[in-house]
């Protein structure tokens, strides 16, 4: 379904931080935000994602140092 | 902000624009709200009924004597609820909203928890049925002529997959227009065309976003289950939510008149309008021996 460019070839690390606020370094070269969701087995729909605090379209590119905030859209009123 | 459906990527003030707009033509073109309603809106504190007060709150036109209040049900569900009624409290103090809170102690004489002491994997059907109920009183109480919850696109669309995943014609018919004929307060739904994720977006654009705890009892729903189920699909097949609605709607067209009674009837015990001789309230009643 993703197909890496061939210039994005370097793994860089990433740090993925999760709603229960469990923490994950992956090494990954840039990519868009929904790429590293479906690798990491999450359902786009069901988060909303954000960049050194700031909210981020699911086709943005992260990479290099980045710290991705995952957060789960908790259902039930 | 990249938003699926049109394919489009929106600033933050055309994105909160067009959630607006979506909002105002729903409420618009199902007349959902007209001059003079005293809107009750079922608030919870969590995120979809939070939007929708505060979109209510945005888009409501002044001089045309709408009033909006605020009701919110506490079921007794230790660890979840606290949580979300302060968050409740906090946002009508600021938005300066009229608010009503209604127990299920005050109404059904105990909390949820302790009539799921070993029903736990039907909570979500008791707690349905009593929470609809305590909705209606505390709207009445309140002298509402709507009520409005934040049901949005996701929750109508399982709500379509469930009944059909559980046979049940009668529900899957049932009209989901705001006429009641009288019978009860009408309910609305305007956030009904918009995503569970535009929601959560919304709210994190307005500074609204509150991260609370999910409802303890959801592990035990079928919904859980049929909400990935379909957030799968949506994924992979973009439309397949709105697809359901539309598919709902054409089926209680064919259906009208021919699975449901034409006129509800009255609740023996209670008097409540209902289909059959005792209405779901007082058939729980009975079961939990009250």
């Amino acid at each position: 379904m993703f197909k890496k460019p061939a210039h994005e070839t370097i793994s860089q690390r990433m740090k993925l931080i999760f709603s229960d606020q469990d923490e994950r370094i992956i090494e990954h070269s840039p990519a868009p935000v929904e790429q590293i969701l479906f690798e990491v087995g999450i359902n786009p729909l069901e988060v909303i994602v954000s960049r050194n605090g700031n909210l981020i379209s699911e086709d943005t590119v992260v990479g290099s140092e980045d710290a991705i905030r995952i957060i789960r859209i908790a259902h039930g009123g | 902000m990249y938003q699926r459906q049109s394919g489009h990527h929106l600033c933050e003030t055309h994105f909160i624009e067009d959630i607006q707009r979506r909002v105002a033509n729903t409420i618009k073109t199902r007349r959902m709200i007209v001059p003079e309603d005293r809107v009750a809106v079922a608030l919870s504190g969590g995120k979809d009924s939070t939007a929708l007060l505060l979109l209510l709150w945005q888009l409501l036109p002044t001089g045309q004597d709408i009033r909006l209040i605020a009701i919110t049900i506490d079921e007794g569900i230790s660890g979840y609820r606290d949580d979300t009624i302060r968050s409740a409290e906090q946002l009508t103090s600021r938005l300066g909203i009229e608010h009503h809170c209604i127990s299920f102690t005050d109404l059904f004489g105990d909390t949820l928890d302790t009539f799921l002491k070993g029903r736990e994997t039907q909570a979500c059907s008791i707690c349905g049925i009593l929470r609809k109920k305590a909705l209606v009183i505390a709207a009445q109480r309140a002298g509402a002529t709507k009520l409005a919850t934040g049901h949005n696109l996701d929750d109508e669309a399982q709500s379509v997959l469930m009944n059909v995943f559980r046979g049940d014609l009668p529900r899957l018919c049932r009209n989901s227009g705001v006429d009641s004929s009288g019978k009860f307060i009408p309910r609305i739904k305007p956030l009904s065309l918009i995503s569970e994720k535009e929601i959560a977006v919304y709210l994190m654009l307005q500074n609204e976003w509150n991260e609370l705890p999910e409802c303890p009892y959801t592990r035990y729903a079928l919904r859980r289950e049929i909400r990935a189920l379909l957030s799968g699909f949506e994924y992979k097949h973009p439309g397949t939510m709105l697809h359901l609605i539309e598919s709902k709607k054409k089926i209680e067209r064919y259906c009208a008149g021919s699975v449901l009674p034409a006129s509800l009837g009255s609740c023996t015990m209670c008097g409540d309008p209902c289909s059959g001789d005792l209405c779901q309230v007082c058939l729980l009643r009975q079961t939990f021996g009250h």
